[in-house]
């Protein structure tokens, strides 16, 4: 158990699916030989297949105390890369249309906007992907290098290159499929929660660079951090497939959204937009009362009255939305 | 949690392991006879014809248990292990031959002197769950004065090793270890030559002149079992002579 930990809140309601934090994080970390792929963030739409495409369904993460099996995912899951072949039509005279080769069959973000259909109308969010950082990280436990460790002074986890040798068996206990191998470096690699810019105050390229504002950050165990608060005190974000058994140490603020177009004025629960069913696949039974909390928020500001949890969600600047403490993970470091 | 496999019965298999590995050495049919060679070392490197009056002694191969609970189930299916091996110019040449139904291999790109930040083109990972074939030679890293073998696991601390591996895809690398989950590259390669015809791998490994009566060991990986790390074939130690 690291003595702090650092972790981050997503608000689903405010995700535009734009997918900049996403090139953010590939601008800064996998722009590298080998790294094509790899979407240390991805954004996906839900329902859907996901990246790689059903990574919630093959396996992985622990079950009575013991890794549970599962397939290494293959470039046809992630989709392999495509070319167009512009050579043809502007160098070599002919005239056949540009057309991607291979044809595309998967991809990241492959099923944007497609969602589901509940009863007569379509329904559809996005969830934003980083790993998960996990309190017992089932990675760490499956590499036998002991390439893959927990931060002992603010819970990232991160994996030595130097000590990786490219087993994969990481891969495979991720639940979440979000270590990726790197073919041309033989190693695997993964989202480092952009730490060399913690260390330097500055929070991570992802919530940096989100238009929608919807990322909060802090140390979970910091009574004056965002995460903290949504997460601890008023009980509003949920973690993805707690079942997995990992403790992800990022959350998830359920989309808290309208009831079907002719219930106006009744309660979510009553006749949802979306599924109950399918946000308790995804965040467990207690989103119920996540979103009976945020909806009796949502009422007391309706009748004029001043909610700190909607304040605290809207966060309107960054000293709301972030709270970076380099020093304090430092000074405690070195009294350890 | 550990499953009773994990706790009981994998130490107690590993301990007798590395008794066996020091009783072996006593035993006369466990040692490899070296012939001297009249052929240069890129002779024996190139020239398969070469080999033809090297003795071969064909070496018996186990199959490390499976050590995750998570594994897929491995067969025996590459039981042995040909060994040649034959003194050049000062050093000393060794030839693995074994079956392999399933040859996996690949030519990876080169990555360009260039660093990646100046090229518009990165290279690809063209696959991700792609394992290859691999071979390896074991060796004390320091001539013992009590004529005890080091682990079979990889060494120990008082006794490393040294291993020259063999990847059909990344080449020959230097190793070195300290007992197992140690493993690590030197950085430095040595000179191997890789041949696969007909279901069959050769592989000509050039190594240090190592003395009479140093332990030496095999390991072969077949790529498309999945095989890597301890999931592999393993011969017992040799004694050179």
């Amino acid at each position: 158990m690291s003595k702090h930990q650092y972790a981050m809140v997503m608000d689903l309601n405010k995700c535009l699916g734009c997918q900049t934090c996403t090139i953010a994080c590939k601008k800064l970390w996998t722009d590298r030989d080998g790294t094509g792929y790899m979407y240390w963030n991805n954004v996906e739409t839900r329902p859907g297949l996901g990246y790689p495409r059903q990574w919630d369904r093959i396996g992985g993460g622990w079950k009575d105390g013991a890794l549970q099996p599962s397939p290494l995912p293959t470039m046809d899951d992630y989709g392999h890369a495509w070319e167009y072949d512009y050579e043809q039509r502007l160098f070599e005279g002919k005239r056949k249309p540009v057309m991607p080769s291979p044809e595309p069959q998967s991809g990241c973000n492959w099923d944007e906007d497609v969602g589901g259909v509940n009863g007569d109308e379509n329904y559809f969010f996005y969830l934003p992907r980083i790993c998960n950082h996990c309190t017992y990280p089932a990675c760490l436990e499956a590499c036998p290098r002991k390439a893959i460790y927990k931060r002992e002074e603010d819970g990232i986890v991160v994996i030595d290159q130097d000590r990786c040798q490219g087993y994969r068996y990481c891969i495979k206990a991720c639940p979440y499929k979000k270590i990726y191998f790197n073919e041309v470096t033989g190693k695997s690699e993964k989202c480092i929660f952009c730490y060399p810019r913690l260390e330097k105050g500055e929070v991570n390229a992802c919530a940096a660079q989100c238009p929608g504002r919807l990322r909060f950050v802090g140390l979970l165990d910091d009574p004056e951090s965002p995460v903290h608060k949504l997460v601890l005190v008023h009980k509003i974000a949920l973690p993805l497939f707690p079942e997995k058994g990992t403790q992800p140490n990022v959350f998830y603020v359920p989309p808290f959204n309208p009831p079907k177009r002719a219930n106006y004025g009744k309660s979510i629960l009553e006749d949802s937009r979306l599924p109950l069913e399918y946000l308790i696949y995804l965040f467990g039974p207690e989103v119920k009362d996540v979103i009976t909390r945020l909806e009796s928020e949502l009422k007391k500001a309706q009748e004029g009255g001043r909610s700190e949890v909607l304040q605290l969600l809207i966060g309107r600047d960054a000293e709301t939305r972030y709270r970076i403490r380099p020093q304090l993970v430092q000074i405690q470091l070195q009294g350890a | 949690m550990k499953t009773l496999r994990q706790s009981i019965v994998m130490p107690l298999l590993f301990a007798a392991l590395g008794w066996c590995q020091t009783a072996l050495k006593a035993v006369p049919g466990q040692s490899l006879s070296v012939a001297q060679s009249k052929a240069s070392v890129q002779e024996l490197l190139h020239r398969p014809a070469d080999w033809n009056n090297v003795p071969l002694k064909r070496v018996s191969l186990n199959r490390t248990p499976p050590l995750y609970d998570t594994d897929e189930p491995a067969v025996l299916e590459v039981p042995s292990v040909d060994v040649r091996s034959a003194r050049a110019e000062g050093k000393l040449l060794v030839q693995l031959t074994w079956r392999d139904a399933t040859q996996d291999a690949a030519n990876l790109a080169k990555v360009p002197a260039t660093p990646p930040e100046s090229r518009f083109r990165k290279l690809p990972t063209e696959a991700d769950d792609r394992f290859f074939d691999a071979a390896a030679i074991m060796f004390p890293a320091k001539l013992a004065s009590d004529l005890v073998a080091p682990s079979l696991q990889m060494g120990d601390n008082d006794r490393p090793v040294e291993i020259y591996y063999w990847n059909a895809a990344r080449g020959a690398m230097v190793m070195e270890a300290q007992g197992r989950g140690t493993t690590r590259r030197t950085g430095q390669a040595f000179a191997a030559d890789a041949d696969y015809q007909n279901g069959e791998w050769t592989v000509t490994m050039e190594l240090p002149d190592l003395p009479t009566d140093t332990t030496i060991a095999f390991a072969i990986w077949n790529g498309s079992q999945k095989d890597r790390d301890g999931r592999k074939y393993f011969s017992v130690w040799q004694l050179l002579k």
